[in-house]
């Protein structure tokens, strides 16, 4: 377990986090629903930042990847297989990622599952097979957003505020409402970006 | 287990060793056999004064929930029950089932906690501001909610005051649920229709 210079929640961080170069984290709170047996468990990329209330839940068998420069403000991800977010990405508050939902299994199944649950080993087991989630890079998930299982938010996409997403978003497309609809694409003008990221970067004193 | 996810037996009346809030269970709650929170944070808006303000079966497990009740406010919750990261703001009665699922970012409450007549609206800003008086309120309508067995509710749902959810139904994530729900169905969308019955 690593721990963080004046963490106020005292889980700690598990040792099968890989933690990139300047990355911000709040709090080990983020991990407090940790219960992934891979190594690495999750991948943070450099400069990328994790706030609180975040929860990455990364299940016994789940790896996350988080890319370089993401943001992941107070945001809820369910990996128990894979969920990948790439570089440059914005998750506002109170969104969800997850690559797996039971909510279409049979209620018979769903009723096992639940009544399995004790001691200490009753974290929810997934029913239905986790399908993984991929976020591309330079992407936006809005506030209180959810995106389902199997989806795939392409290359600088808009998912607006309070969105459901049950199926892919295509590359540089707005999507709103439940279920997620594209209402018009923005100017793919990221192609080139370094430059950009040069200017925004501190210089060194 | 990962040794991240610590759970403690909820015992009424009590601090949790290690906490990281320094708050205690209520003593005013009935608890059954084998359950689990995280931490008693879950209680920070916990202001039920009546004799059993809440009652909990077996196996329930409590993580990063909120358990928020007025004075007259009483919250139920049946066996094996799952709540994650859910809000429950009573100032009635929410009733919850066996076995159900409430996924994280759910809010779950059983009135709209303001008139909704402006003038009186206005007198509640003033009840509520440090010149006025908490207990002298506008009346407020509540309606109890009631979760049956197996219902599953997906993240960022909202289920409003006086809904009926049927057994076995499942809230789709992001629904927000203003009428009743049958037993067997589906809801989506807000406000939260029928897409179907699940599998």
């Amino acid at each position: 377990v690593i721990s963080l210079p004046q963490d106020w929640f005292h889980g700690g961080v598990p040792d099968t986090v890989r933690i990139g170069a300047d990355v911000y984290l709040d709090s080990s709170y983020a991990f407090g629903g940790m219960r992934s047996t891979r190594d690495p468990s999750v991948i943070l990329g450099n400069a990328s930042g994790v706030y609180d209330p975040s929860a990455l839940l990364v299940g016994p068998d789940g790896c996350l990847e988080i890319g370089d420069y993401s943001i992941i403000n107070s945001c809820t991800i369910i990996c128990e297989s894979s969920v990948v977010i790439g570089a440059h990405c914005l998750l506002a508050w109170g969104s969800v990622i997850a690559d797996s939902w039971d909510g279409g299994a049979p209620l018979a199944a769903r009723r096992l599952s639940m009544s399995q649950r004790h001691g200490e080993g009753r974290w929810p087991v997934a029913v239905l097979k986790p399908r993984p989630v991929r976020i591309e890079d330079h992407s936006w998930i809005g506030f209180g957003a959810v995106v389902l299982p199997g989806v795939v938010v392409g290359r600088g996409a808009v998912v607006s505020a309070k969105s459901v997403v049950r199926e892919d978003i295509p590359e540089y497309a707005v999507a709103v409402g439940d279920p997620a609809r594209v209402v018009r694409f923005l100017e793919p003008d990221d192609h080139e970006c370094r430059h950009t990221i040069d200017r925004y970067r501190r210089r060194p004193s | 287990m990962s040794p991240a996810v610590r759970l403690h037996q909820l015992v009424p009346g009590g601090k949790i060793a290690g906490d990281w809030f320094a708050g205690e269970t209520p003593r005013n709650i009935i608890v059954g056999p084998n359950c689990l929170l995280d931490s008693t944070f879950t209680f920070k808006q916990y202001f039920s004064k009546a004799a059993v303000g809440l009652r909990l079966g077996r196996d329930v497990t409590l993580w990063r929930t909120s358990l928020a009740t007025e004075a007259q406010g009483v919250i139920e919750i049946g066996d094996q029950c799952f709540l994650a990261n859910a809000s429950l703001v009573c100032a009635e009665r929410i009733s919850i089932g066996h076995r159900v699922m409430i996924a994280g970012g759910v809010t779950i409450v059983d009135s709209d906690f303001h008139p909704l007549s402006v003038l009186e609206r206005v007198g509640d800003t003033v009840a509520l501001s440090l010149r006025g008086d908490r207990h002298h309120r506008p009346p407020v309508t509540s309606r109890p909610v009631h979760i049956e067995d197996d219902v599953w509710i997906g993240w960022n749902a909202t289920i409003l005051k006086g809904v009926r959810v049927g057994a076995g139904s499942v809230i789709s994530p992001g629904a927000v649920v203003t009428r009743d729900v049958p037993p067997g169905v589906e809801v989506q969308g807000n406000p939260a229709r029928p897409v179907g019955a699940p599998a």
